[in-house]
């Protein structure tokens, strides 16, 4: 009677799973990519003071959540009327990324979503003429070459859409916070590369990326169903009026979004 | 489609700021010009005071600069000269005359990318004749863009 009753039991839990699967799951891939920036050439034919070529990479590590990781290697010189200076280096920023899209809509194919990182730069910068002028008259000067390391945080806010399988491209819009450039508060570098004119606290602009995307998993993210969550919201009543669309998956799922 | 639509229209205006981000000169602003601020205060008493008039010369190999030229003052400004490690100063009191000599060291010092470079010192002496300044002391040794009191003129 016992393992009847337990057999039962079974049987209906997993009728009960499988309705909710059938209903409201949708299948979303995760993918590799690695990617290259191509405003950063772009860039550099509109302004030869600057050459910037960086390369990203991202993991999804669930349909919301990716792993990013970027390299970037930045040239800057100037020669201006009362000073020269150049500096050269290589950037490593490293953060998340978050996708607010649905996952029923973005199908691992799109995102809208904004990423946090963390960023550090390893540079040199000289200045080879330096010159000021007052009433005394001209005094020159120059910075020896010198090697640094500085560090910001960079918000990036940005879209992306698979133009072809296997290819996405994307922008998104940087705001860089600096920490510490590390070159004392004198000789703050005029451009500091991965982060832009150190003289300001916060730096803004934009990155194109082309990428190449690799699916390595496929993910089930289960939404609730609308017929339970009605009926759930019947028997809850007043208890609790607040209610989502979405719900937490099974296995290697995760929570959906709005 | 209608997000790769929106995606790609967002896209174009993006180049676009950053297009006009790139060509758009800025010009200098900034004050680039440190200066050695200095407190007239009463010989005695330290009381700060106020002299009926002074002038203030800067001297070099072949000429005099003029800095200051001012009626009921009890403070001035000066450049000090970013070519050499000492300034010498006429400073003529009341309508008595002192000369006046500033050692410091330079530095460069970033402004702005729009500026460039300015040169802040650090005092590193100072000494004068005595006709009517009785003492001439370093108050703060950083002649930068900041404008605190670097000397403190007894008289």
């Amino acid at each position: 009677m016992a393992k009847g009753t337990l057999i039962c039991f079974i049987s209906l839990f997993l009728l009960m799973g499988s309705k909710a699967a059938s209903q409201d799951t949708v299948t979303v891939p995760l993918h590799f990519r690695a990617g290259f920036d191509i405003g950063g050439p772009v860039m550099h034919l509109l302004n030869n003071d600057i050459s910037s070529y960086g390369v990203l990479a991202s993991l999804d590590l669930n349909q919301a959540v990716s792993l990013d990781a970027g390299l970037r290697f930045t040239s800057f010189s100037t020669v201006e009327y009362n000073y020269n200076y150049s500096s050269s280096g290589t950037s490593v920023v490293i953060g998340a990324g978050y996708n607010f899209m649905k996952p029923k809509t973005a199908r691992g194919k799109y995102y809208a979503g904004i990423g946090l990182r963390y960023g550090l730069s390893f540079y040199s910068q000289e200045a080879s003429g330096i010159k000021y002028t007052n009433e005394w008259g001209e005094g020159e000067s120059s910075i020896p070459l010198s090697h640094h390391t500085g560090h910001f945080l960079e918000i990036t806010p940005g879209v992306r859409t698979e133009l072809f399988k296997g290819v996405t491209i994307g922008w998104n819009v940087y705001m860089r916070l600096l920490i510490s450039a590390g070159a004392g508060k004198d000789l703050n570098p005029m451009w500091m590369p991965g982060y832009g004119d150190a003289t300001s606290g916060m730096t803004t602009g934009a990155e194109y990326y082309v990428s190449f995307s690799i699916p390595y998993k496929k993910i089930r993210v289960i939404i609730k169903p609308k017929r339970e969550e009605e009926d759930e919201e019947g028997e809850e009543g007043a208890e609790d009026s607040g209610t989502t669309n979405t719900t937490t998956g099974t296995g290697s799922t995760s929570g959906g979004r709005l | 489609m209608k997000v790769v639509r929106f995606i790609s229209v967002v896209s174009a205006i993006m180049l676009l700021v950053l297009l006009s981000e790139s060509c758009a000169e800025q010009a200098c602003y900034d004050n680039t010009d440190p200066m050695m601020n200095t407190l007239l205060l009463e010989s005695g008493t330290g009381a700060t005071v106020e002299a009926a008039s002074i002038v203030v010369m800067g001297i070099t190999a072949t000429d005099t600069i003029d800095f200051v030229d001012a009626k009921s003052v009890s403070s001035f400004s000066l450049p000090l000269d970013p070519g050499n490690d000492v300034s010498v100063f006429y400073i003529v009191l009341d309508g008595i005359t002192d000369t006046a000599v500033i050692n410091y060291t330079r530095h460069p010092h970033l402004v702005s990318a729009e500026c460039g470079y300015t040169f802040i010192s650090e005092l590193t002496g100072v000494r004068t004749t005595h006709n009517i300044i009785d003492t001439l002391i370093i108050e703060n040794q950083s002649v930068n863009l900041d404008g605190e009191r670097n000397l403190n003129l007894f008289y």
